[in-house]
């Protein structure tokens, strides 16, 4: 089957290049890490929203939910429904903690919260989830555009196959290239562009197959029941059923999401303040979720629709994968399926260009300048060295993006996009999502909790993949098994009882870890006994990875299950043994349990929580000082009911802006000038305010 | 006709099980004070996690009466 013209190409290549220009423009606004990597964290809910909207859809959310639509019907949607379970431990635990803490990225969090080693631990974890989640957009967009090409392509008289893995490596190097110049100002407006582009493709395949088979009325009686049914079946087949997606994404997925996709948390970051974050999540929840479900399924809802009406137009082999192109090849004309490839397109930029700058801020802030105090080229005290640190985020962009082309052969095995999406959300989710949910919302989770989390909970996790039949069929709740890929989704469940196992036994058991280590340390031979614990552990930890990878049967199940439920609980008595750890000061600030505390640290003095109205005000430079003040009259802040000292927020007027030009300040002592606010150079420097704009001011706390 | 295996336990499922998490959540969130009744703001914010979960369940219970009768 021929798809595309010449025209849809043009098409793709001049959306390319426009998104190229606009994402450039927003260069300016890029003075330092903060607002490359945070945006200078001035943005209102709306902006937010709408570009998360492009996030959340990744060009292989067009490929997968299409294919499971056009397979399974409505049920495809469910994924995008089942997230609000976590929103209460969202929006009043992790969001306030990550922002009052001031981190700059996951790992920081941890070591605050934990150890140094803790944070070593999750960037890696990090690191490997977000290389993780690049390979699967690459792998996506290489299986859209791949129907559109011809089985060869000719330069020069030398003739080229094109493959899958070819194609990959070519939309990647443009994408690297795109990504590697823009900062998170730039992403947030492609984001915002993109996002209303990806529901405007998606609403028009929809629209489209539903007139093409006859309007509504047609399109429904054209669907089984069963098919019509916004849940799967409750446990069959393996590939899709309700069960296995609760878990898998409804749990693992939605926490992943929320809370590990440091790409998406920087998104909230650069929101002005914590309650612009919370209506951003909420909005994107409560309804850009739903319309997204439609925009990503609806293309396999009407090519279900209309292979019953005409089954003589989509060929009987069509792979469930390309289904989304070969509908939208058929509805649309020359130029418009250029645009709704170009869409797909988007959709990956969109989402890689965000988890790429995540990847760059991690190696930037985790790794980079860690590795740097410890090698004692600079000191803990030093500033950053920003010239230095954009060179850094965008060598480590390149460096990611290549990462994230190997990914792709990890995952290129998998028979649907959507199976390789679940392999990867079950696998790589559960430790990280329990260290970060124990870490914030239960203090007495200790760094030997974590550490055993992160490796027991792994091997565990191994040993799962390994012994699919005598771990996981068990709390299987009847899936059926698959001897290649078993247990897809319900590896998640094993996943989280293994990794919230060990990390609760091992917090409960600290007294008892803390006497056997008090009584190794007395021991003259503690250091022996020691080195000889670290090498078992070692080595049950390379055994389990290579049981796993190489599904060997050395020893049986049950001693090899046994001696890794030791080696985790040798991992925590390591971890107690050399990681100081005081419980006090290291959760005042950083757990649920002590957000006011985090609160008042944020502002640096009392919080004052008056209830006041926000001031519109023209502005008047005072160039006597720059300091980091802002004066408003005395009428003024009494409408704010703030008081000198507390955090103001000022931005221009026009609320279409969406904060773009603004800046956080902090109130000065007041005049009498009403309805005028004095500010400095550098107020101007960071928000770009305009002379004769008026200015918004909205006190924060 | 779809047993019920396939219609309303999947809901079932999904609203019970995912509610046990969210009303964890809930409680959470008001023994530590993460959110504080005595602000209007955060009031508001208490009614919309409330409407949320039902507003989903609705929405799914919904969409199964359709397929189902409609």
């Amino acid at each position: 089957m021929q798809i595309g013209t010449q025209l849809d190409w043009i098409v793709l290549v001049i959306y390319m290049i426009a998104m190229l220009l606009f994402g450039t423009y927003f260069a300016k606004y890029n003075k330092d890490t903060n607002d490359f990597f945070f945006g200078g964290r001035r943005f209102t809910w709306w902006i937010i929203a709408m570009s998360i909207v492009a996030t959340g859809i990744s060009s292989h959310s067009f490929v997968k939910y299409s294919a499971m639509g056009f397979k399974y019907g409505f049920s495809s949607s469910m994924s995008y429904i089942n997230d609000w379970f976590f929103v209460p431990f969202f929006l009043f635990g992790w969001l306030p903690i990550i922002i009052y803490s001031r981190v700059r990225s996951i790992p920081e969090y941890f070591e605050r919260r934990f150890s140094p080693s803790a944070r070593f631990l999750v960037t890696i974890l990090q690191l490997l989830y977000l290389v993780g989640y690049v390979g699967i957009g690459f792998l996506t967009m290489g299986k859209a555009i791949m129907p559109l090409m011809p089985e060869y392509l000719t330069f020069f008289g030398i003739q080229f196959h094109i493959t899958l893995m070819g194609l990959i490596w070519i939309t990647a190097f443009v994408t690297g290239v795109y990504i590697t110049f823009g900062g998170q100002t730039a992403v947030i407006f492609t984001d915002l562009v993109q996002g209303l582009m990806l529901m405007t493709a998606g609403f028009l395949v929809f629209f489209l197959g539903i007139a093409y088979v006859g309007g509504w009325d047609s399109f429904w009686s054209l669907l089984p029941t069963s098919w019509k049914l916004p849940l799967a079946h409750f446990n069959t087949p393996a590939e899709f059923n309700s069960v296995g997606t609760f878990w898998e994404d409804g749990i693992a997925g939605s926490v992943g999401f929320l809370f590990m996709n440091m790409g998406l948390i920087m998104r909230f970051m650069a929101t002005k303040n914590v309650h612009e974050g919370r209506k951003a999540a909420t909005i994107n929840i409560l309804f850009m979720l739903p319309l997204s479900a439609i925009v990503v399924g609806g293309g396999g809802w009407v090519a279900k629709a209309i292979s019953v009406k005409f089954p003589s137009l989509i060929p009987a082999g069509t792979a469930p994968d390309a289904i989304f192109v070969v509908i939208a090849n058929i509805l649309t004309g020359p130029g418009v399926f250029g645009f709704i490839i170009a869409a797909i397109a988007a959709a990956l930029m969109s989402t890689v260009a965000t988890l790429l700058n995540a990847a760059a801020a991690i190696w930037v802030n985790d790794v980079d300048r860690p590795v740097r105090i410890w090698l004692k080229i600079i000191k803990k005290e030093n500033p950053v060295d920003e010239k230095r640190a954009m060179v850094v985020a965008r060598g480590a962009t390149v460096a990611f993006t290549l990462l994230g082309i190997l990914a792709v052969y990890a995952f290129s095995s998998y028979p649907t996009v959507y199976q390789a999406h679940a392999f990867f959300h079950a696998t790589l989710t559960p430790p990280l999502m329990i260290a970060i949910f124990f870490g914030v919302f239960w203090k007495k989770f200790t760094p030997a909790g974590l550490i055993t989390t992160v490796i027991g909970g792994i091997s565990l996790m191994l040993l799962g993949n390994r012994y699919p039949l005598e771990l996981i069929a068990p709390i299987a709740q009847g899936t059926p098994y698959d001897p290649v890929h078993p247990f897809t989704y319900m590896a998640a469940l094993y996943n989280l009882i293994v990794c919230s196992s060990v990390a609760i036994l091992a917090s409960l058991l600290q007294h008892q870890l803390k006497r056997t280590a008090n009584k190794i340390r007395k021991n003259v031979h503690h250091q022996k006994i020691m080195y000889s614990i670290i090498a078992f552990i070692i080595a049950i930890v390379v055994f389990d990875i290579a049981t796993a990878l190489f599904q060997l049967s050395i020893i049986t199940f049950m001693p090899t299950f046994i001696l890794t439920v030791v080696m985790s609980g040798f991992v925590a008595l390591v971890t107690t043994f050399y990681v100081k750890y005081d419980p006090e000061a290291q959760t005042l600030g950083l757990t649920i349990w002590s957000i006011h505390q985090a609160k008042e640290w944020f502002k640096g003095r009392k919080l004052n929580e008056r209830e006041g109205e926000n001031a519109i005000v023209s502005w008047k430079l005072i160039e006597t000082d720059n300091e980091d003040i802002i004066n408003f009259s005395k009428h003024d802040m009494h409408k704010m009911a703030a008081e000198p000292g507390d955090l103001v927020y000022i931005s221009d007027g026009r609320k279409y802006l969406g904060g773009l030009k603004s800046c956080h300040t902090v109130y000065g002592e007041p005049h009498n000038e009403k309805a005028i606010v004095h500010i400095r150079k550098l107020h101007i420097g960071k928000g770009l305010f305009v002379e004769g704009r008026m200015l918004e001011a909205e006190k924060e706390m | 006709m779809i047993d019920f295996y396939n219609t309303w336990l999947p809901y079932i499922y999904l609203y019970v099980g995912g509610g046990i998490f969210f009303l964890a959540g809930m409680i959470l969130i008001r023994r530590t004070k993460a959110i504080d009744m005595r602000l209007k703001r955060d009031r508001f914010w208490w009614k919309a996690l409330i409407f949320g979960y039902f507003y989903f369940a609705v929405i799914h219970a919904f969409l199964i009466i359709a397929a189902l009768y409609l």
